[in-house]
């Protein structure tokens, strides 16, 4: 190996080693095969829709691009942003609970089931395990009966909207919370499961001895203990949630609590033709908000995952 | 400061397919206020879990653990105040030394928070840790997390300390270090302490009192030195003791002991000891050999042997002899010499054992039938 830099080395361009040319080559090349359809959406989505077709998508809009004004076109991202914004909202109110909540029980539950020992745990545990093999086609319709026949949310809400902020649709939010919550519980403790198997049960026995209830040992020792799981079950949660279309066509169906991703599919399609542009903008709009949880908490995740 | 009982402690586990293993069984020990005991014994022989017992980690199953004269076998471990150092120190590592040892202080005591802080400083000051205060134990060295953990338990100012092997995890040196600092510290603080190893030597050293146990039965309890000279039985003589006792089964022989390659007469006292038996094992520990130059053989006590193999230690010698070298099997058995004594291995010399040195155990059972010859004041004033 000694020999291998030096020889390296005398096979050079321009001073720099033809290995080192062919790393960048190919990492230069990667990046732009990853970011071109990226690439191509935005440029696509500040495109004037008349002069969208016969241009290819992937350039920059040459002209014209508003009217001949020598302008960008925004137009689309402004109807994108007038036509989601109601569902964005939605999909925050949904995201946001149910996020934090499926979070925070499967880290409650998974600590009940591996780090208390108790009679009858395992038998539990595996129905977790099993909750996370029910398709979700076999829960539509009975999703359904239940949240508009057999639980009266609606009747609830009904009375609570004399409150300020609070609407009558919004009992089909909740339904959705409630449902994403309980439909990622399981996974989330199988996750954390995992983590907290890793922990010293010296730890734990040592925190008993000094005196801690189980609820102080969840709150002192192992709450602060999974912070970088935390960033790992909130990620995954927040991207499955805020891109899940099936639950919210069944719970929500139509109507004002309609979340971001049922209104992006109808946006920018009319008898006249699609709207590349206004749909392009609409799917980034919709596609932002798990973006930035990756880029503001992907260290993090890092952090979890290699925990 | 209490004193610890243990009555017929036992803990049966029972394994998924419905076997029943007994860990423990029927553990009987009393320790004195102030006292420290050394639970030691192989791996496995139920002295973890008779530990654990005593601090709640584990359910009893029958018997009974009586703490100042409570029965404390229903009290959650936070109930019971005792305070355990553990094997692999089990600090919290989300927090900092101070936080590790408040802790315990905030969970079980009604105290303010400026005399936790004060309790903590002073504990901190005991150990030689007050620079250590803010830091987080993953930045802290083995000793040191050792040190802390130790802080953690003695903070708390418990009616007990458990200990389960709080230094096997740090190098010889360090060990020896903190074995003479720990008995200093329980000594000063006068708590009752109840201390796990598979190490004979910390038994031997640190103990007031060591109890010896062997596949979940209590073999001896007693002084380090009564059980090192007047063993209860053949397990407790050989695992007492470094390097270990030499055994050789032998058959008996009117008034002497034979085997191949060896004869040895018995006294009186020990012949009558011995009555009925066919067979017995034949104990001598390695100091108790005296070696001298070959030839010159004057008694039936002394024997021509060959040394085998020398291992120096510096102080002393262990060598190991064999009464013929040249056999597929031989007997061999091992005699400690002064580390200044010129031997190397093949020489011939001549091996002494004293008839007072000498135990002798069942063969079967491995009760001791016969211990060498031990005259102690303090064994005397135990026993009243």
């Amino acid at each position: 190996m000694t020999h291998g830099p030096a020889a390296a080395e005398t096979r050079s361009l321009f001073g720099y080693s033809l290995r080192r040319i062919a790393i960048y080559g190919i990492l230069i090349g990667m990046t732009m095969f990853y970011l071109i359809p990226i690439e191509t959406g935005v440029m696509t989505s500040i495109i004037d829709p008349t002069s969208y077709t016969g241009s290819f998508p992937y350039l920059p809009p040459l002209e014209p691009l508003v009217g001949g004004t020598g302008e960008f076109s925004l137009q689309p991202w402004q109807g994108a942003l007038d036509g989601l914004s109601q569902g964005l909202v939605n999909s925050v109110i949904l995201v946001v609970p149910a996020t934090i909540f499926s979070g925070l029980l499967g880290s409650m539950a998974a600590f009940g089931l591996t780090t208390i020992s108790w009679r009858g745990q395992v038998g539990i545990y595996a129905l977790f395990v099993a909750g996370i093999f029910i398709p979700y086609q076999a829960v539509l319709v009975p999703l359904t009966q239940f949240w508009y026949n057999i639980v009266p949310l609606r009747a609830v809400f009904e009375s609570l909207a004399v409150l300020p902020l609070v609407e009558t649709y919004h009992w089909k939010l909740v339904a959705l919370i409630i449902t994403h919550i309980a439909y990622g519980l399981p996974i989330c403790t199988l996750l954390f499961r995992a983590h907290y198997k890793k922990l010293s049960d010296e730890m734990v026995e040592a925190a008993q001895l000094d005196g801690a209830s189980v609820s102080t040992i969840y709150r002192r020792i192992i709450l602060p203990l999974s912070v970088p799981m935390f960033a790992v079950v909130f990620i995954y949660q927040f991207t499955q949630i805020w891109n899940d279309l099936l639950f919210a066509l069944t719970i929500v169906q139509f109507g004002d609590a309609a979340v971001v991703t049922q209104e992006l599919v109808g946006i920018g399609v009319s008898q006249s033709g699609t709207n590349f542009p206004l749909r392009m903008a609409s799917a980034l709009l919709a596609a932002l908000p798990t973006l930035l949880v990756y880029i503001f908490f992907g260290d993090k995740f890092a952090e979890g995952v290699s925990a | 400061m209490a004193d610890l009982t243990l009555n017929d402690v036992t803990k049966v586990f029972t394994e998924d397919d419905g076997n029943e293993i007994t860990a423990v069984d029927e553990v009987s020990v009393d320790i004195e206020d102030g006292d420290f005991l050394v639970l030691v014994g192989p791996s496995g022989c139920g002295k973890s879990t008779t530990l654990r017992m005593i601090a709640g980690l584990e359910t009893i199953t029958s018997g009974e653990v009586r703490l100042a004269g409570q029965r404390i076998n229903e009290k959650p471990p936070a109930e019971r105040d005792i305070a355990m150092v553990f094997q692999s120190y089990a600090l919290y590592p989300h927090m900092t030394v101070r936080e590790n040892m408040s802790f315990g202080l905030e969970e079980s005591t009604d105290m303010d928070d400026n005399a936790i802080e004060e309790t903590v400083e002073d504990t901190a000051e005991l150990m030689e840790i007050e620079e250590l205060l803010d830091r987080k134990p993953s930045d802290l060295s083995g000793g040191q997390q050792q040190r802390v953990a130790l802080g953690r338990a003695i903070v708390r100012a418990p009616e007990a300390f458990l200990m389960d092997e709080p230094l096997s995890n740090l190098d010889a040196k360090l060990r020896a270090t903190m074995r003479t600092e720990l008995q200093r510290i329980q000594d000063d603080l006068d708590v009752t302490t109840v201390y796990v190893t598979h190490d004979q030597t910390e038994a031997m050293t640190m103990g007031d009192r060591i109890a010896i146990l062997d596949d979940g039965i209590l073999q001896q309890v007693g002084t380090p030195l009564e059980c090192y000279h007047t063993p209860n039985n053949r397990f407790v003589a050989g695992f007492i003791g470094d390097p270990s006792m030499n055994f050789f089964e032998m058959d008996v022989d009117d008034d002497t002991l034979v085997v191949d390659r060896f004869a040895y007469p018995l006294k009186p006292a020990q012949q009558e000891a011995i009555a009925g038996k066919s067979r017995v094992v034949f104990g001598i520990r390695p100091e108790d050999i005296r070696i001298k130059e070959p030839g010159g053989i004057s008694d039936n006590y002394q024997f021509e042997v060959t040394i085998d193999v020398v291992e120096p230690r510096g102080d002393e010698n262990t060598v190991h002899l064999t009464f013929d070298r040249n056999v597929s099997d031989p007997i061999t058995f091992t005699a400690t010499v002064s580390g200044l004594r010129d031997v190397s291995a093949g020489d011939a010399v001549v091996a002494t054992f004293p008839p007072d040195s000498i135990h002798l155990f069942d063969t079967e059972t491995g009760v001791a039938l016969h211990n060498r010859t031990f005259e102690s004041e303090d064994a005397t004033k135990q026993v009243l």
